[in-house]
């Protein structure tokens, strides 16, 4: 098992009357080359559990497995190394860095593990053919519409070849046809072997991975195995 | 990672908010600029004036004498001081007044007229003059009271201009003096010029009217450890005159004038320098306010590059070397204005276009850049300690 959760829990302002449970003991476990769409209504915690898995945030209580570490024991420096090497983050608005062109932003995962400067720019090259956007690359994001922003943002994804692809409500920004361009592309990752993890409200979008976890109030209330749209 | 990534990063986002970065840089500009022309102007002109005391002689000491029964005091001086291992030589230092002519010359037509000195052959010793045609006055001279004098350079151009002086004649008040040298030229300002002089035997002042009682002599130590002891066995010598009535005696070293124009050139740069500090002190203070500025306009770019895998180092790096960057610029061009504010203040001041020296252009850009990455260094822990979560959320 790649990814395994037990008994997380993540509570905002604990003791207090107040205290928020964004995540109220969830366990999960998910499989290497699976394709997991983590599906709730905003608030349920959804995305809460994108960042404890994605080790942007550290839970409250419980243990967090990740390939066989454990998660709460490391130390900022190595949970930055496991985002910068395991994990290939997309995100629904985008979030590419408006000054660099799109070569730049898909560099800088590379840059971050220290890659020499023709070795990196060849990668994001790939990574960006990989898109589809081959020929954009001096392109800024201002420049570029919703569709080809997330292209570059998938391209920065997986530009360091991660095991693990989490994708924050991917298509939240964009029409019905370019989002479908993206669960597409996200289905084509699974099939050549990589986890997929994606978070969404939108129960269609759900339908396209094969398994579906279901979050309401912090809790798990759904976990299975369905058929797939393949697109 | 990757530091020419840095530099480019930080020149990108400097470029970006060209307006803004330059009035960041003001405060470094000023306070470098001010820095530099305040300390390379004190600094220079200490240094023209140290060559002037050079010029006039070092190692002297002045001596005021004179004998209320109405005769010279330089005899006891001189043979006092001729028993003296640290006395080099003695010469009177007075002065007389007198209308000097040559053919159609008068130096009372003159804007600059030249000062008539009484000396000896030491003389030109004792004040660091060198013949340059001629011969100086001599022992001889003295002992007969000869009506000879020898020109400095500016009075030997005021009168003869490019003739040969030697051998002519001249009037003081009427009486005639020959020329027999002229001295090498020491100080080119033409105003206040310590060559414009002429200098003649002291015993031929007989010949000249007004002959005020001579009163000043210089004594040449023969370094400037040997200045205190002669001062204080001159003073033993003579001091006693003031208490039995006999005549008056001081005596001082110049020494003293080139220790307090060092001190206070010391102390006007330690001052103003002071001041200018406060400025690159204000003017660091910017730099940590604007760039806590863009650590907050840029949180979500840094939720973005910690989410990627940037370490905590990667964005104190990052952000460091944009404070450097935007320093090291404001240094640049404080320096250049340095230069030409330097070259037109010493114009101005000393009548001589100086500029800094490498060693104060290397430090203050060194400095600036420091004053970057101390200044920097606050806003850019801040920025690394943001929570990924969190920068990620911001607008």
């Amino acid at each position: 098992m790649l990814i395994h959760l037990e008994n997380i829990y993540k509570i905002y302002g604990e003791g207090m009357e107040s205290e928020v449970r964004a995540l109220d003991g969830v366990s999960l476990t998910i499989d290497r080359g699976e394709f997991v769409a983590i599906a709730g209504a905003s608030g349920s915690g959804k995305s809460t559990m994108m960042n404890v898995l994605g080790c942007l945030d550290i839970p409250t209580h419980g243990s967090y497995w990740l390939d066989g570490q454990d998660v709460r024991e490391l130390s900022d420096r190595q949970l930055s190394h496991i985002r910068n090497k395991q994990i290939g983050f997309i995100f629904q608005g985008y979030n590419l860095i408006p000054e660099l062109t799109a070569l730049e932003n898909v560099e800088l995962p590379l840059i971050y593990q220290g890659i020499s400067p023709s070795k990196r720019q060849e990668l994001a090259q790939q990574a960006l053919e990989r898109v589809g956007l081959g020929t954009r690359g001096d392109h800024r994001p201002s420049q570029m519409s919703g569709g080809q922003q997330q292209r570059v943002a998938i391209a920065r994804a997986i530009s360091t070849h991660p095991p693990i692809i989490m994708a924050d409500e991917p298509t939240g920004a964009l029409d019905s046809k370019t989002g479908l361009e993206v669960l597409t592309f996200l289905q084509q990752l699974n099939r050549e072997g990589s986890t997929i993890i994606l978070i969404t409200h939108d129960n269609g979008i759900a339908a396209t991975a094969r398994r579906i976890v279901r979050v309401s109030d912090g809790k798990i209330i759904e976990d299975h195995v369905q058929e797939v749209d393949w697109l | 990672m990757n530091l020419t990534q840095a530099f480019k990063m930080a020149f990108k986002s400097i470029l970006s908010k060209k307006m803004r970065s330059l009035l960041t840089m003001l405060g470094i500009i000023i306070g470098i600029a001010a820095v530099m022309i305040i300390v390379s102007v004190i600094n220079g002109a200490n240094k023209k004036q140290m060559e002037y005391f050079e010029s006039m002689g070092t190692n002297k000491i002045t001596v005021y004498a004179s004998l209320y029964n109405g005769q010279d005091a330089f005899n006891e001086v001189y043979t006092y001081c001729k028993g003296l291992d640290a006395v080099l030589g003695v010469t009177p230092n007075s002065y007389v007044d007198a209308v000097v002519k040559y053919d159609a010359k008068n130096s009372q037509h003159m804007e600059y007229s030249p000062q008539i000195y009484l000396g000896n052959d030491q003389y030109a010793m004792c004040n660091n003059f060198q013949i340059q045609k001629g011969r100086d006055i001599s022992y001889l001279d003295i002992q007969n009271y000869n009506p000879v004098c020898v020109l400095g350079a500016r009075a030997a151009k005021e009168f003869f201009d490019s003739a040969n002086p030697i051998g002519k004649e001249m009037t003081f008040s009427g009486n005639t003096f020959t020329v027999i040298g002229v001295y090498r030229e020491k100080d080119p300002t033409p105003q206040w010029s310590m060559d414009n002089i002429i200098v003649i035997p002291y015993t031929a002042s007989r010949y000249l009217p007004s002959q005020g009682s001579m009163s000043e002599f210089t004594v040449k130590a023969k370094d400037s450890a040997s200045i205190k002891p002669v001062i204080s066995l001159l003073k033993g010598q003579f001091s006693g005159w003031d208490e039995t009535g006999k005549g008056s005696f001081d005596c001082y070293s110049d020494q003293q004038w080139q220790d307090s124009s060092n001190q206070m050139a010391l102390m006007m740069s330690l001052v103003l320098g002071a001041i200018a500090g406060i400025s690159l002190l204000v003017g660091g203070i910017g730099i940590m306010n604007i760039m806590l500025v863009t650590v907050t306009e840029r949180t979500r770019e840094i939720g973005i590059r910690r989410a990627i895998g940037a370490e905590r180092k990667s964005i104190v790096v990052q952000f460091l070397i944009e404070a450097a960057m935007i320093c090291g610029m404001g240094g640049i061009i404080g320096i250049a204005i340095g230069f030409l504010g330097t070259a037109v203040t010493s114009k101005l001041i000393v009548q001589q276009v100086m500029l800094p020296s490498p060693i104060i252009t290397i430090s203050a850009f060194l400095f600036s850049v420091v004053l970057g990455i101390l200044f920097g260094m606050f806003p850019a822990i801040k920025a690394s300690k943001l929570q990924p979560v969190v920068a990620l959320r911001a607008e």
